[in-house]
C-alpha cells in the first residue's frame, strides 16, 4: 500500500515570502517524496486563496521582506485560529526566518513599536543593531544523524524563547547571538533562521519532516533509503569550509 | 585642489603590482583613496559630461555598449569597463588612463556605491537598467536597495534614463527629474508566465499587479487596479526580436515610422534591454541612428563575459552569472542553441560573488531540461556541489565525476568534451580567472604560438 501514500504540503505565500532561495525546500521536499513514490501535493497559499488548511500535512512559511511581510500578516491574522488548532493537533510545520517569526507574539521593531505576530506560539523577536549573515553550522538537538545541520542566515531581529531549540550552534548566530542556540521546536512545529535553503543540504533534516507527517497521517516509522551521497558530499564541503 | 600626491601614490602602486605581476582592478586605488578621498571631485571636475549606469543586471554591458558608440565620435572617454563599480573601481580607471579632460565619464556604478559616488562625481544622466535581487546579503531586499539610489537621486540635477518595464525603475518617475523612458514590446520571446517569482507589487500602493506579458524577471506590460500606475509611454522601444543564425536582430526605434535593424551577436532578451538602453541614450546625446547602428552591430565583448573563443573547432563561450533572474534567462537563451553541448557552472561564494549561495534555487534552473543536446554538465567552484546538488532536484542526472571544485581542471575537462560549444557559467569572482585558463589552453594548443615559445626559448639560451 505505500505507493498510495500522499502528502499535502501547503507554501504558504510564495508569492510574498521567497527570500533567499526558500522556495528551494518545496522542491525538496517534492522530489524525496516523488523519489518514494509518495505523491506530493503542493499547495499555493495567498492573499485570496480559497484552500481547506485543515487538509494540509504540512505548512511551509518561508521569510519575506518588510513589505512581503506586512501584506501577509494582515491577511494571515483570519486565519489564526486554524493555524493554531493545527500546530496543537501535531500538523508538521517548517517556518524560516520571517515565518519563524510571525508565528510568535509580537516583533518589537528598530523604534521600540511593537508589532504583533500571529501569537500561535510564545515567544518575541526583537529587532537590534546589526544584521546576524552568514553560514550556520549546528550540533542538532532533534536526535539526527549526522549531528550536524548546516545553512545560511540573515537576519536583524533576535528571537527569545524557552522552548526547545533545533540545534546548539558551531558556527554562526543562531537565535539571538547571544544564547548559542537555533531555532524553536514544538510539537511538529519547527521554527528555524536557516535559509540555504535549508533541506537540501540537511537530507536527515528533510526526511525527518516527510517522516513526522507520514507518522501523524499513516502510522509508520521509517522512510525508503535513498541516495543521498551527494546532498551530503554538499554538507560535508561546508563543515569543510569551516573547520567543523 | 591638489591631487599630485594621491595620483603619484596610485600610479606607484599600480606600478608595483606591475612589476611583481599582481592585477588589479580596484587595489592600487585603496591606496590614492586613502591619502586623499576627494579624488572622485577630480574625476568630476575633468570629464565634461557623466553618465553613470546603476541597476542590478546589465550595467557592464550597457556600459561597454555605449563606450563602443561614444567613441565614434568622442576620442576621450573615461570609463571603468571592466566592471570595477565601487568608489576604488572607479579611481582605478582614472588612474589608468590620467588626462586632462575627458569629453565624457561614464561609469557604471554598484546600487550600494551610487549613495557615495554621486557626492563627488555629479551626473548629467543617471540611466537605471533594472532592479532584481543580488547580493541581498550585503543590501537587505531589493526594496532597500532602489530606495538608497533613489534618495541619492534626489538632490542631484539630472535627466534619468529608465527602464519602462520594470516598476521599480518607474517607481523613480517620482522624483520629477527630467526622464526618457525605453523598453521592449510584446515580441517571441515575451511570456505570459513568469518563471521567477520577483517583486511584481505596486510600487506606489503594495496592491498586486496585472500583467499582460513579461519579458524578463518582472519586466514586461504591467499595470495596478487599484491606483492606474502602469509603463510609462516609451520614447525608445524594440518592437521586435528575431534570432537567425545564433544572433539577434531587433527592430528598434523612437515611433513606428522611424525603426531600424540592429544585429547583436550575443544571447538573451536581457540583451536587447542593454541595446536599448545604449541607443536611447546615445541618440539623447545627439548621435545618428545609423552610425548607433554600424556600431552595436560590430560590438565585440572582449570582458569575458560574453566572449566566443575557438579551441580545437569548437565555440567556448563564457557568460557571467550573479543573480536568479540572469541565471534564468542565461539557461532560456541556451535552449534556443541547438548545437551538441556541455555546460559548466562555477559557483563561487566569495563576498564579491555574495556569500549566500542560496540565490541558485530561486532560478528557474529546471529549464535545463528544455536545453537540446546536452551531453555534459560539469560542475565546479568552491560551491561546485551545491550548484550539482541544484540541479539534481531540477531532475537532471547528475555524475558525480564531473563535480570538480578545481576550477582549471574542471575548464580543461570541459574545453576538451566531444561537443561543438561549451558554454561556462562562472560566477563574477571566477570570470576573470576562467577567461586567462581558456587563454591559455588555446594557446598551449596553437602550434604556431608553440613554436614562436620553442624559438623564444632557444634565443634565450633557455
Ligand atoms: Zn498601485
Amino acid at each position: 500500500m505505500i505507493n498510495l501514500m500522499e502528502l499535502t504540503i501547503c507554501h504558504m505565500y510564495p508569492d510574498l515570502l521567497n527570500l533567499y532561495g526558500d522556495i528551494g525546500n518545496i522542491i525538496n521536499l517534492k522530489k524525496r517524496c516523488e523519489w518514494r513514490n509518495i505523491n506530493a501535493n503542493i499547495v499555493n497559499f495567498t492573499v485570496g486563496s480559497d484552500v481547506d488548511l485543515t487538509k494540509t500535512d504540512i505548512f511551509f512559511m518561508g521569510g519575506g521582506s518588510d513589505r512581503g511581510q506586512s501584506i501577509v500578516y494582515s491577511d494571515l491574522t483570519q486565519y489564526q485560529k486554524v493555524l493554531s488548532n493545527a500546530i496543537e493537533d501535531k500538523t508538521t510545520f517548517l517556518a524560516i526566518c520571517g515565518g519563524y517569526q510571525l508565528l510568535g507574539e509580537s516583533y518589537i521593531d528598530a523604534m521600540g513599536n511593537r508589532i504583533p505576530g500571529l501569537g500561535v506560539l510564545d515567544y518575541t523577536t526583537e529587532s537590534e543593531e546589526g544584521r546576524l549573515i552568514g553560514n550556520v553550522i549546528l550540533k542538532n538537538h532533534l536526535g539526527l544523524k549526522p549531528e550536524t545541520l548546516v545553512g545560511f542566515e540573515n537576519h536583524g531581529g533576535r528571537t527569545y524563547h524557552d522552548y526547545d531549540t533545533i540545534g546548539t550552534i558551531l558556527t554562526g548566530n543562531g537565535n539571538n547571538g547571544k544564547d548559542n542556540l537555533e531555532g524553536m521546536v514544538y510539537k511538529n512545529c519547527l521554527g528555524t533562521y536557516l535559509h540555504g535553503p535549508v533541506l537540501p543540504k540537511n537530507p536527515h533534516l528533510a526526511d525527518h519532516i516527510i517522516l513526522t507527517a507520514l507518522k501523524e497521517k499513516y502510522d509508520i516509522d521509517k522512510l525508503e533509503q535513498i541516495d543521498d551521497k551527494l546532498e551530503y558530499k554538499a554538507h560535508h564541503n561546508v563543515l569543510d569550509l569551516y573547520g567543523v | 585642489m591638489d591631487m599630485r600626491p594621491s595620483i603619484i601614490a596610485g600610479k606607484l602602486t599600480i606600478y608595483g603590482l606591475k612589476v611583481f605581476g599582481m592585477k588589479g582592478t580596484a587595489l592600487p586605488c585603496k591606496v590614492a583613496m586613502r591619502l586623499n578621498p576627494d579624488i572622485l571631485k577630480l574625476i568630476d571636475l575633468r570629464c565634461k559630461k557623466k553618465l553613470i549606469i546603476t541597476g542590478t543586471n546589465g550595467k557592464t554591458t550597457t556600459n561597454n555598449l555605449i563606450n563602443h558608440i561614444l567613441a565614434e565620435n568622442y576620442p576621450n572617454i573615461l570609463s571603468n569597463l571592466m566592471g570595477a563599480n565601487m568608489p576604488q573601481g572607479i579611481a582605478s580607471a582614472f588612474l589608468n588612463n590620467l588626462k586632462e579632460e575627458y569629453d565624457w565619464g561614464i561609469f557604471e556604478v554598484d546600487e550600494g556605491s551610487f549613495e557615495d559616488i554621486v557626492k563627488y562625481i555629479k551626473p548629467d544622466y543617471v540611466l537605471i537598467t533594472n532592479f532584481f535581487r543580488d547580493q541581498l546579503d550585503r543590501f537587505g531586499e531589493i526594496e532597500n536597495t532602489s530606495k538608497m539610489v533613489y534618495d541619492a537621486i534626489k538632490p542631484l540635477d539630472t535627466t534619468l534614463i529608465l527602464n519602462a518595464d520594470d516598476p521599480m525603475v518607474v517607481k523613480f518617475k517620482d522624483l520629477n527629474k527630467p526622464s526618457i523612458y525605453y523598453g521592449v514590446q510584446k515580441t517571441n520571446f515575451s511570456s505570459m508566465n513568469q518563471s521567477v517569482v520577483e517583486s511584481r507589487f505596486c510600487p506606489e500602493c503594495n496592491e498586486g499587479l496585472e500583467y499582460e506579458y513579461y519579458n524578463y524577471g518582472q519586466l514586461g506590460k504591467y499595470h495596478c487596479e487599484n491606483c492606474g500606475f502602469k509603463n510609462p509611454d516609451y520614447k525608445y522601444r524594440i518592437s521586435s526580436i528575431e534570432y537567425i543564425n545564433n544572433s539577434y536582430e531587433f527592430e528598434i526605434g523612437t515611433s513606428p515610422g522611424d525603426s531600424s535593424t540592429i544585429n547583436f551577436g550575443y544571447d538573451g532578451i536581457y540583451n536587447a534591454y542593454n541595446c536599448c538602453a545604449a541607443v536611447a541614450f546615445a541618440r539623447e546625446t545627439g548621435l545618428k541612428m545609423d552610425i548607433i547602428k554600424s556600431r552595436i552591430g560590430n560590438f565585440d565583448y572582449k570582458l569575458g563575459r560574453m566572449e566566443n573563443f575557438t579551441y580545437k573547432s569548437r565555440t567556448i563561450k563564457i557568460v557571467l552569472v550573479k543573480n536568479p533572474i540572469g541565471l534564468t534567462e542565461v539557461l532560456h537563451s541556451i535552449a534556443n542553441d541547438e548545437r551538441r553541448k556541455s555546460l559548466l557552472f562555477i559557483l563561487n561564494d566569495n563576498p564579491a560573488d555574495g556569500t549566500d549561495v542560496s540565490w541558485i534555487w530561486d532560478a528557474d534552473v529546471e529549464t535545463v531540461q528544455n536545453i537540446k543536446n546536452l551531453e555534459n554538465i560539469f560542475f565546479s567552484g568552491i560551491r561546485a556541489d551545491d550548484i550539482a546538488l541544484r540541479l539534481k532536484y531540477s531532475g537532471k542526472t547528475v555524475k558525480p565525476e564531473l563535480i570538480n571544485s578545481n576550477i582549471e581542471d574542471s575548464i580543461e575537462d570541459a574545453m576538451n568534451s566531444a561537443v561543438e560549444i561549451v558554454y561556462i557559467l562562472p560566477t563574477y569572482t571566477a570570470v576573470y580567472n576562467t577567461r586567462e585558463i581558456v587563454i591559455n589552453l588555446i594557446n598551449s594548443n596553437n602550434p604556431k604560438i608553440q613554436r614562436f615559445r620553442e624559438v623564444l626559448r632557444s634565443k634565450l639560451g633557455a
